[in-house]
């Protein structure tokens, strides 16, 4: 039982890098966070397919959801569109993301921009996970 | 953009979203190839059969 709880406290031991530094790094690059942790390989993938998703959802004319409280579904929409960190930073100061509600590929769009934040969203616990020593 | 596939813009999010789930959930390459042609054939399998059944009975 001693040595049980010994090895519990040794995997849980105090994350060598600050969990918020994890979070932002995260949040601005999808992927960061694995790459800041040496996880490169994930890190990769990370980089390269979520912002694709991303310029994809732009390409395809979807929209950057505004945020609009008396609209729960447009605000979720936003929240999952501002988790794609530094490409909706970008894409919002450039004017990108207006949407064209009559494109066929409307849908789509908002489909590829919503899904490419909360799988950063996804990566960002993923991140988490591994640097407190869970993973 | 002019795709205008509905299967190709399936297929190229199910791409990424396998891609994206299979690398997150394991941690060998071999395990995240698997995982993530599970997510892709599911995606793909369970929007194919889905645009069958609102075939024919549509909403």
């Amino acid at each position: 039982m001693a040595a049980r709880s010994t090895v519990k406290r040794s995997t849980r031991a105090a994350p060598a890098k600050p969990l918020w530094l994890v979070y932002l790094l995260g949040w601005l690059v999808p992927g960061g966070g694995h790459l800041w942790l040496g996880r490169t390989t994930k890190g990769i993938v990370f980089l390269v397919a979520l912002p694709a998703m991303f310029v994809i959802g732009l390409a395809l004319e979807g929209r950057l959801f505004p945020f609009a409280p008396s609209e729960p579904l447009v605000a979720l929409a936003a929240v999952a569109d501002v988790a794609s960190g530094l490409p909706y930073l970008i894409a919002n100061t450039l004017g990108f993301g207006v949407g064209r509600a009559v494109a066929l590929t409307y849908d789509y769009g908002n489909a590829f921009l919503i899904t490419a934040g909360l799988l950063n969203a996804l990566v960002i616990v993923d991140a988490h996970d591994i640097a407190s020593g869970r993973k | 953009m002019s795709i205008q596939s509905h299967l190709l813009l399936m297929a190229v999010f199910a791409l990424f979203v396998a891609l994206v789930g299979g690398v997150l959930l394991k941690d060998t390459a071999r395990q995240q190839a698997r995982a993530g042609g599970e997510i892709l054939g599911g995606l793909m399998a369970g929007a194919i059969i889905l645009g069958w059944v609102l075939y024919v009975f549509p909403l």
